[in-house]
C-alpha cells in the first residue's frame, strides 16, 4: 500500500495535463483510495508520468546475443554495472546484457518492453533470456512474413488454413503477436537475393507477391483478434527512394491495422546514396490521413551502434558498405538475421539526412496517439538515449544547433529546418507510453487511472530536459519502488504478456508432416513449455479469458 | 540414505534429447524402467554409449570430502565454506551440463567475484 | 568474435548443394551429422539428396569421413591457414604464386576445380572441427575461413558453422554470452565481467597459479589439462560435481555426484547451431542435479556475511539508520 502525494499527474488518457492529484496503490496496482494510515510518498513538486511501454526494441535471443558476442571492444569501454546486494554485474553498452538491460531501461522509468522480432525455433532461447530481464514486463512478437510453410499456403490461397497455421505458431512460441520483416527478401535472401519489389512474385512462388503476404498478414492479424496489428518492417528498409515502397505498403494494408516498425528507415526519397533525401513530409500526410495505421519514430542518433534485423539481404549491403564484422543467421523454414556494427556520423550526408527524418516524422505526424518513441534499438541508437531524443523534441532552439552543424548541402535536404513544433510534458507521456500501451493492446499499462498497473515514474523537474527524464526521482514497478534518485533499489521479476488464440486442432497433424519435411528438430520438441515462461499473463481472444 | 527399490515397470520416452556431441539429436526414443536405459533407438553409436552407461545405481557416494565418504548437506557446507574463503576462484567446465546450471554457475562467479570459463577457451 | 555468416543446420538440410567439411572427422566423431543434418537428407529443393549435393573433405589425414566424400583435399599439416589465404586469393582473380601453393600439398588444378565449383554451387556451407581451430594458427584459422566464407557471398549464397562437440559447451557460451556479454573466460574480480582469453582462460590461469580454489562441473580436466595445470590443481582446494568420481574427484577436496544431465535431469541444452532443445530424463538417479547442488551452494554462500560493497542506497538506508 502506498499513497503518492502531491504529485502534477501526466495521463494523456483522461488527458489529465499537471493536475496535482493523489495517487494510491495496492497489491501492485492502481486503486481509487488506500487506508488513510498508508505510507505515504511525498511527491510535492514532482512530475508523475506513467511507466515507459517500449513498442519495438531487441533486447533478447539470438540476434541481440550475437551482437554481443561480436561486440567484445565495446563492453570494454561501456557502463559497467557492478554487482550489489540488489543487483547482478553486467554490462552495457550498445548490446548490454540482460541484467544491465533491465536495470537500464527501468532506470530511466521504462517499465514494459515488446521484443520485436523472434523466430520460433529461437523462441525458448528469448524466453530464457527474457527471465534474466529483470525488473520489466516483456511481450514478444514472431517473425511470420517468410515463413516457407506460410508462403506456401498463401501462394495456394488458403486462407483459413494459413490462419490456423500463425496461430498455431504464436501458441508455439508463447508469444504476443505477429511481425513480418521485408516481407518475402529474407526468403529470398536464403538463395543471397532480395524481394523489392511488391508486386513481383517471390523467388521460387508461382503467385505470392510481398504485396500478398502484406495483405494477407495484416488480415490473419485482425481476423484472429490480436490485441497488436501486424507490426511490419517494409520492403526496402534504408534504400533512397524507399518512400515509394513504404506508401505502396501502406495502400496493400487495404484497411488493415498495422504497426509500421521504425518508419524513419522507410522515408527517403532520392534515387541513390548521393541525391538521398527527406520524404518524411510525404510519409506523414499519408499516414495523418490514416487511421488505422500506428508507427515508431526509429530515431537515429549520431554515435556507435550495431545493427541487428531480420533484415539479411540488407545486413549483407551494409557489409559490403561499410567493411565492418559481419554476423549472419539464417534460421531454417522461417527467417533470417544480420548483424553489423555501425556508426552514424553528423558528417556524412545519408546519416545526417537519417537524423533529420526521425525527428520530423514525429514533429509532422500530428496525432501523438499514432507515433511512438523508438530507436529500433541498438539499430538507430541505444535505447538508453531515449532522452536526447526527448530533449530534441521539446526544444527548437537545440535541434538548430544541431543541424546548423551540417554542411549546407544536407539543409537542402531535409526540412526540419521548417518545423517549429514543440513538444508539450502531455505529448512526450502519450508518445513513450500511453500511446505505445494502446497499441500493443496492453489496457493496464500506460495510464494512471485506477484498475492500471503501478508502473510509474517521478521525475523532479529540470530545465535540462535530458538531465530529468535520463535520471528520475523514483520509479515505480508493480507497485514497489525499484529505483530511487538513479539508483537500482529492488530488482523484482517481471512478467511475460502472452497472447493465445484459438486455431483448429487438425492443424497439428497438417503441420507436422510439413515441419518434418524442413526442419531438423522433433514437432513434439519445438512448442515451447509454458512452465519455463516466467510469470506468465496469459490473454486469449476467448471472452471467457483474461483479456 | 537408502536405495529405495524402484518399479520395475518399462516406459518409453520418446523425443528424448541426446547431449553427448554437438549435434545435440533430440529424436531419441528411450526404453528405460527407471533404473536404466536398455534402449536407445535412432542413438548413434556414440549415444548408444552415453545413454546405456548410465544408471539409476549408487555407484559412488553422495559425496566424498578429503578422501572420506559425507554426506550431502556436509559437502555443500565445505564448498560453500571454500568457495567463499578464497581470493580468486575459478569456476570451471559447463559442458556436460543443463543450461540452468551454467546459468546458475554464472550467478555463483558474480557472487564470489570468481572467473567463470567452459571448455570453450582449450 | 569477428564476424561470422552461419544459419542452422535445417538450412543445411534444405538447401546446401556444396558442404565442405574442414578439419573435422564427423563419420566419427558427429555420426549422425551427416544423415540428419547434411549429405543424406532430401529436401524440396534438393530432392535426390546425396545426389543433388557435393561434399569435399580437408584434413591432414585420411579419417573414415574420406568415404562420404567426393572430393578429399590432403593439406600438409600446419597448412590450413595458407590454404584458406590462398583460396580467398583465388576466388577474387588474384594471381597466387605455384610456391604458395606446393607449400600446401596440394595442385593447382585441385584448387581451381574448389573455387569454380564453390562459385557454381547455389547454397555452400563449410563445417570446421577442431583439426582446424586446435592446431597450428588456432583461433586465426576459424577467422580466415569465417572471413572466406563472408566474402564467398559475393558470388553465392555461403555459411560456415563451427562442429562443436563436448555436450553442452555451446549452451555455456549462449549463457555467458547473456549474462556476461562475452562467451567464455570472464572475470568478476572487480564485480562486473572482463574478458580475455590468455588471463582468463582456465587453462593458463592454473599455469601461472593465480587461483586459490576451483570449482570443477561438466569437465574432467584431470584428464585433460596438461600436467603444470593439474599440479596446480593438486595444490588448491579443489570442488568437483560430477555423476562419475572422475580423474579430478580424486584430486579434489569435495566431489558431489550429480544426476546425469539429459538422462536424469532435466534441462535445456544447445544444439551446435544455438537451437535450444528440452531434455527429457529417464532414469530416476539417487543423485541431485547440477543445477540443484550449485543453487544449494550459492544458497549457502549467500547466507554468510557480504564483504562486497554495498549498494549506495542501502549505505545511505544504513547511514540514517544510525
Amino acid at each position: 500500500m502506498l499513497r503518492i502525494k502531491g504529485g502534477r499527474i501526466y495521463d494523456p488518457e483522461r488527458n489529465i495535463n499537471g493536475q496535482v492529484e493523489d495517487i494510491c496503490i495496492q497489491d501492485g496496482k492502481i486503486v481509487a483510495s488506500v487506508d488513510e494510515d498508508a505510507p505515504t510518498l511525498d511527491a510535492t513538486g514532482l512530475i508523475v508520468f506513467p511507466g515507459g511501454v517500449d513498442v519495438h526494441t531487441h533486447v533478447a535471443g539470438g540476434a541481440i546475443n550475437f551482437a554481443r558476442a561480436m561486440s567484445p571492444e565495446d563492453h570494454r569501454r561501456a557502463q559497467a554495472f557492478i554487482r550489489t546486494q540488489t543487483t547482478r554485474g553486467g554490462i552495457g553498452g550498445y548490446a548490454p546484457t540482460t541484467f544491465a538491460t533491465g536495470y537500464l531501461y527501468a532506470g530511466m522509468g521504462w517499465t514494459t518492453v515488446n521484443e520485436a522480432a523472434v523466430p520460433v525455433l529461437s523462441a525458448r532461447h528469448t524466453h530464457e533470456e527474457l527471465h534474466d530481464i529483470p525488473v520489466l514486463d516483456k511481450s514478444l512478437l514472431v517473425l511470420m512474413a517468410n515463413n516457407e510453410i506460410l508462403l506456401d499456403l498463401l501462394d495456394t490461397g488458403e486462407h483459413e488454413r494459413a490462419k490456423d497455421v500463425v496461430a498455431w505458431y504464436l501458441w508455439a512460441a508463447k508469444a504476443y503477436g505477429v511481425k513480418a520483416v521485408n516481407p518475402g527478401g529474407v526468403a529470398a535472401w536464403k538463395w543471397g537475393h532480395d524481394a523489392k519489389q511488391l508486386s513481383t512474385p517471390i523467388d521460387g512462388y508461382q503467385r505470392v507477391t510481398p504485396g500478398d503476404i502484406i495483405t494477407h498478414l495484416a488480415r490473419i492479424v485482425d481476423e484472429l483478434h490480436l490485441p497488436h496489428p501486424m507490426h511490419l518492417h517494409c520492403n526496402n528498409l534504408g534504400a533512397p527512394g524507399n518512400v515509394a515502397t513504404t506508401l505502396e505498403t501502406m495502400e496493400r494494408l487495404e484497411g488493415h491495422r498495422a504497426h509500421l516498425a521504425h518508419l524513419q528507415y522507410h522515408a527517403y526519397g532520392g534515387d541513390d546514396w548521393d541525391s538521398m533525401r527527406s520524404a518524411a513530409a510525404q510519409v506523414a500526410e499519408y499516414f495523418n490521413a490514416s487511421p488505422h495505421l500506428t508507427t515508431d519514430a526509429g530515431v537515429v542518433l549520431f554515435g556507435d551502434t550495431v545493427t541487428i534485423t531480420a533484415d539479411g539481404p540488407w545486413q549483407h549491403l551494409l557489409y559490403k558498405l561499410t567493411g565492418r564484422k559481419w554476423g549472419n543467421l539464417d534460421v531454417e523454414n522461417e527467417t533470417g538475421c544480420g548483424i553489423v556494427p555501425y556508426t552514424y556520423k553528423r558528417t556524412n550526408l545519408v546519416n545526417a539526412v537519417q537524423w533529420a527524418v526521425g525527428l520530423e516524422l514525429l514533429l509532422l505526424i500530428d496525432d501523438p496517439w499514432r507515433v511512438f518513441l523508438t530507436t529500433d534499438h541498438p539499430n538507430g541508437a541505444c535505447f538508453w538515449r531515449y532522452p536526447e531524443i526527448l530533449h530534441l523534441l521539446m526544444c527548437r532552439d537545440f535541434r538548430r544547433e544541431c543541424w546548423n552543424t551540417f554542411p549546407d548541402r544536407i539543409k537542402q535536404r531535409i526540412v526540419l529546418p521548417e518545423l517549429d513544433r514543440e513538444y508539450t510534458l502531455l505529448e512526450i507521456a502519450t508518445i513513450i507510453s500511453a500511446g505505445p500501451a494502446k497499441a500493443l493492446g496492453l489496457n493496464t499499462k500506460g495510464g494512471l487511472a485506477p484498475g492500471k498497473d503501478a508502473d510509474l515514474v517521478l521525475y523532479s523537474p529540470n530545465q535540462d530536459v535530458a538531465q530529468m527524464f535520463s535520471h528520475p526521482r523514483y520509479v515505480i514497478k508493480a507497485g514497489q519502488i525499484v529505483v530511487e534518485e538513479g539508483e537500482i533499489r529492488s530488482t523484482p521479476a517481471g512478467r511475460e504478456i502472452i497472447f493465445q488464440p484459438g486455431f483448429s486442432p487438425d492443424v497439428e497433424s497438417y503441420l507436422r508432416e510439413r515441419f518434418e519435411d524442413c526442419y531438423t528438430m522433433s514437432f513434439e520438441n519445438y512448442p515451447v513449455e509454458m512452465e519455463r515462461v516466467e510469470n506468465p499473463l496469459i490473454q486469449s481472444a476467448d471472452p471467457s479469458g483474461q483479456s | 540414505m537408502t536405495n529405495t527399490p524402484k518399479s520395475p515397470e518399462l516406459r518409453v520416452i520418446d523425443h528424448a534429447t541426446c547431449t553427448f556431441c554437438g549435434c545435440v539429436c533430440d529424436d531419441i526414443k528411450l526404453h528405460t524402467d527407471g533404473n536404466r536405459v536398455h534402449k536407445a533407438e535412432r542413438a548413434c553409436v556414440l549415444g548408444k554409449a552415453w545413454f546405456l552407461n548410465h544408471t539409476a545405481e549408487r555407484a559412488y557416494p553422495d559425496a566424498i570430502v578429503d578422501g572420506r565418504e559425507a554426506s550431502l548437506d556436509e559437502a555443500i557446507e565445505v564448498a560453500a565454506e571454500l568457495l567463499y574463503q578464497a581470493d580468486m576462484p575459478l569456476i570451471y567446465g559447463l559442458s556436460n551440463t543443463t543450461c540452468e546450471a551454467q546459468r546458475e554457475c554464472v550467478a555463483l562467479a558474480d557472487a564470489i567475484s570468481g572467473i567463470v570459463d567452459s571448455h570453450t577457451s582449450l | 568474435m569477428g564476424g561470422k555468416v552461419t544459419c542452422t543446420l535445417g538450412e543445411v538440410k534444405n538447401r546446401a548443394d556444396f558442404i565442405v567439411y574442414w578439419g573435422g572427422n564427423p563419420a566419427e566423431c558427429h555420426p549422425r551429422h551427416f544423415t540428419k543434418y547434411t549429405i543424406m537428407q532430401k529436401s524440396r529443393f534438393l530432392p535426390r539428396g546425396r545426389k543433388d549435393r557435393t561434399m569435399v573433405l580437408v584434413d591432414i589425414r585420411e579419417t573414415k569421413s574420406v568415404k562420404a566424400a567426393d572430393i578429399f583435399l590432403q593439406v600438409r599439416p600446419g597448412k590450413d591457414f595458407e590454404l584458406i589465404t590462398v583460396l580467398r586469393a583465388m576466388i577474387k582473380d588474384q594471381p597466387v604464386d605455384d610456391s604458395a601453393i606446393a607449400e600446401i600439398g596440394l595442385q593447382r588444378s585441385d584448387l581451381e576445380d574448389l573455387v569454380a565449383r564453390m562459385k557454381r554451387a547455389k547454397f555452400g556451407v563449410m563445417f570446421f572441427g577442431m583439426g582446424l581451430s586446435m592446431t597450428r594458427g588456432k583461433h586465426m584459422n576459424s577467422a580466415a575461413l569465417l572471413t572466406l566464407a563472408a566474402e564467398m557471398n559475393a558470388f553465392t549464397k555461403f555459411v560456415a558453422m563451427p562442429m562443436r562437440g563436448h555436450g553442452n559447451v555451446t549452451g555455456a557460451d549462449v549463457v555467458m554470452r547473456w549474462q556476461t556479454g562475452y562467451p567464455f573466460g570472464v572475470s568478476y574480480h572487480r564485480g562486473y565481467p572482463r574478458y580475455n582469453p590468455g588471463e582468463f582462460s582456465t587453462v593458463d590461469v592454473l599455469v601461472r597459479g593465480d587461483t586459490d580454489c576451483v570449482f570443477v562441473l561438466g569437465a574432467d580436466p584431470g584428464a585433460t589439462m596438461p600436467q603444470p595445470a593439474i599440479e596446480h590443481l593438486k595444490r588448491v582446494p579443489t570442488i568437483v560435481l560430477d555423476p562419475h568420481v572422475t580423474h579430478t574427484s580424486r584430486l579434489a577436496n569435495v566431489h558431489i555426484t550429480t544426476a546425469p544431465a539429459g538422462i536424469a535431469a532435466a534441462g535445456t541444452a544447445y544444439r551446435m547451431d544455438e537451437i535450444a532443445l528440452p531434455l527429457r530424463p529417464a532414469i530416476d538417479s539417487p543423485y541431485p542435479s547440477d543445477f540443484e547442488v550449485v543453487r544449494r551452494i550459492h544458497e549457502a554462500i549467500r547466507q554468510k556475511p557480504d564483504w562486497r560493497v554495498r549498494s549506495p542506497w542501502i549505505e545511505r538506508q544504513l547511514d540514517a539508520a544510525h
